[in-house]
């Protein structure tokens, strides 16, 4: 268990622009998200879907305190905890592309038909590496899309978390999305 | 990216059209530089609204709730106890585990929301209660069927012995052999076609052979559980021939399969005759090199008789298996017939 003052601290550390407190702030919040996310979804019924937002929402309050941490702070989890929520969805993609494996004993016929979520695992895989290039081209717009799709921020919460404004958040949303099809439909020029 | 077209320029231009009506964009584009103006048509014409219209909630899903191979040793599935992972699958997983009075068994564990639609699940269910009435020598045992925390599971006969997939690596099956193995296979299928109770997805891999030499055929009925098939046109393997886990969809789905018609008892006939021309010619009737060939096969190429393969195939097997291949199901033969005319060699001398 991680004490809330050093997620404060780090958070605040990493305001000021240190970027060592970035790297000491995200495994910690990649683990929390995860761990809760587990929990959130057992024991609930079947056909939910996973809230990013409500479990971003979630870990703040627990590793920063609802007190201890400024206005400011909060909108810096969000960006480590979208980043974080994106890290944790592509490494299952990645895992569960290359985990599937059938022995000659028994192997799940059903595995004959594509399930819905190994179609999602490639999509999220290519629009990943397609974010890592926008990022090159435009950081901000890169990390919109991170905000938006993988930590399922509204519109509102993405401006407030990356400190510009709606119209802006509204622009490089639309930008994007259609540069990020395109990219992966394989015809950028 | 364009590296001639400024991103700042694209950017202001992309915004600018967008929401303008067809002519009045047409004249603002035009205005523009030539690379701008192509890099801005080119995002004006990528359609985002289907990718980005739905979070990957499936995928979430899974990350949360399915941990691949998560059941220990140990651990409980309805009466059943966990022994060891057998294989991972898509949808779930395989366990050995044992029943209360010891009994090994082969647990198969879907996890629901890895299922597509909710109406898969409904007949995955009536159709492992009808698979279990199924009472064969040669067809795997369903014991139970039902509903745990860790997902739908299927209980069944537990078989240690080789897939037809691993016996047929070598190549064409010895007559006598394969004359036995076509005998159980046909029998099997023919009891369960009298029951009224369809494979749907007969192929190498979910027929086995004990080590004593009894065959079973496993998965009836449990196929075909999610919407129609995917084809992949990157699946096919490095040997120019189809792989993985499209070769056991496609390679043995009979014509009005692929047509999207019903299956009927004839469509497993097809089935279990194109893998009967694999054992005895030790060639696939409908090999290609991408799906698209295979299905030009299944629906148009002419089959030569196994006997143009092989030396010594009898008479009556040739013309049998090329009847199990016609592309009209009405012209092929019973499962009962193919059974009937393998059992009378088997019991020459």
């Amino acid at each position: 268990m991680i004490p809330q003052g050093e997620v404060t601290g780090l958070l605040t550390a990493w305001g000021k622009g240190d970027q060592n407190a970035l790297n000491e702030l995200m495994p910690i919040v990649y683990s929390e998200l995860h761990r809760m996310a587990r929990r959130a979804w057992s024991g609930q019924n079947q056909g939910n879907t996973l809230q990013p937002t409500a479990l971003i929402n979630e870990a703040y309050l627990k590793l920063a305190g609802a007190e201890s941490a400024s206005y400011q702070n909060r909108s810096h989890f969000f960006a480590v905890a979208c980043t974080a929520m994106r890290q944790i969805l592509v490494n299952h993609a990645k895992s569960r592309q290359t985990g599937k494996r059938g022995s000659g004993q028994f192997v799940l016929s059903l595995d004959d038909v594509q399930p819905a979520v190994n179609q999602e695992a490639s999509e999220v895989v290519a629009l990943h590496e397609a974010l890592e290039k926008l990022q090159a081209i435009d950081d901000r717009k890169s990390k919109v899309v991170e905000m938006r799709y993988f930590g399922g921020l509204s519109i509102e919460e993405t401006a407030e978390a990356l400190g510009i404004s709606v119209i802006t958040v509204n622009r490089d949303w639309r930008l994007a999305r259609t540069w990020l099809v395109r990219e992966m439909s394989g015809n950028g020029s | 990216m364009n590296p001639q077209a400024s991103w700042e320029e694209v950017e202001h231009l992309f915004h600018q059209a967008v929401d303008l009506p067809a002519q009045e964009r047409q004249a603002l584009l035009a205005s523009a530089s030539a690379p701008v103006r192509a890099e801005v048509e080119s995002l004006l014409k990528a359609d985002d609204k289907a990718f980005f219209a739905a979070p990957p909630v499936h995928l979430a899903a899974d990350l949360v709730e399915h941990q691949p191979g998560a059941l220990t040793a140990g651990q409980s599935v309805g009466k059943y106890e966990i022994e060891s992972l057998i294989t991972i699958g898509g949808m779930g997983e395989v366990y050995r585990a044992h029943d209360p009075s010891g009994t090994p068994v082969a647990l198969k564990i879907l996890r629901r929301h890895l299922v597509a639609s909710p109406h898969a699940v409904d007949r995955f269910e009536t159709e492992a209660r009808a698979a279990s009435a199924l009472h064969h020598p040669n067809i795997v045992a369903v014991y139970e069927s039902g509903d745990s925390p860790a997902g739908l599971f299927i209980a069944m006969e537990w078989v240690e012995g080789r897939t037809f997939r691993e016996l047929m690596s070598a190549g064409a099956v010895e007559a006598a052999q394969a004359i036995n193995w076509g005998t159980q296979a046909a029998g099997a299928l023919a009891a369960a076609h009298a029951a009224g109770i369809l494979h749907r997805d007969i192929k190498p891999e979910n027929i086995m052979v004990r080590d004593d030499g009894v065959l079973k055929i496993l998965d009836f009925g449990l196929a075909r559980l999610a919407e129609p098939v995917r084809i992949e046109p990157n699946s096919v393997g490095a040997s120019g021939t189809i792989s993985g886990t499209l070769s056991g969809t496609l390679l043995y789905m009979s014509p009005e399969i692929f047509r999207g018609e019903n299956a009927r008892s004839a469509s497993d006939v097809f089935s279990l005759g194109t893998l009967f021309y694999e054992m005895w010619t030790g060639k696939h009737p409908f090999a290609g090199e991408t799906p698209l060939d295979v299905f030009e096969a299944i629906e148009c190429r002419l089959v030569a008789a196994p006997s143009t393969l092989r030396d010594g195939i009898p008479h009556e097997i040739d013309a049998l298996i090329l009847r199990m291949l016609d592309r009209d199901s009405a012209n092929r033969p019973s499962a009962h017939e193919a059974c009937e005319v393998f059992s009378r060699f088997s019991e020459r001398p």
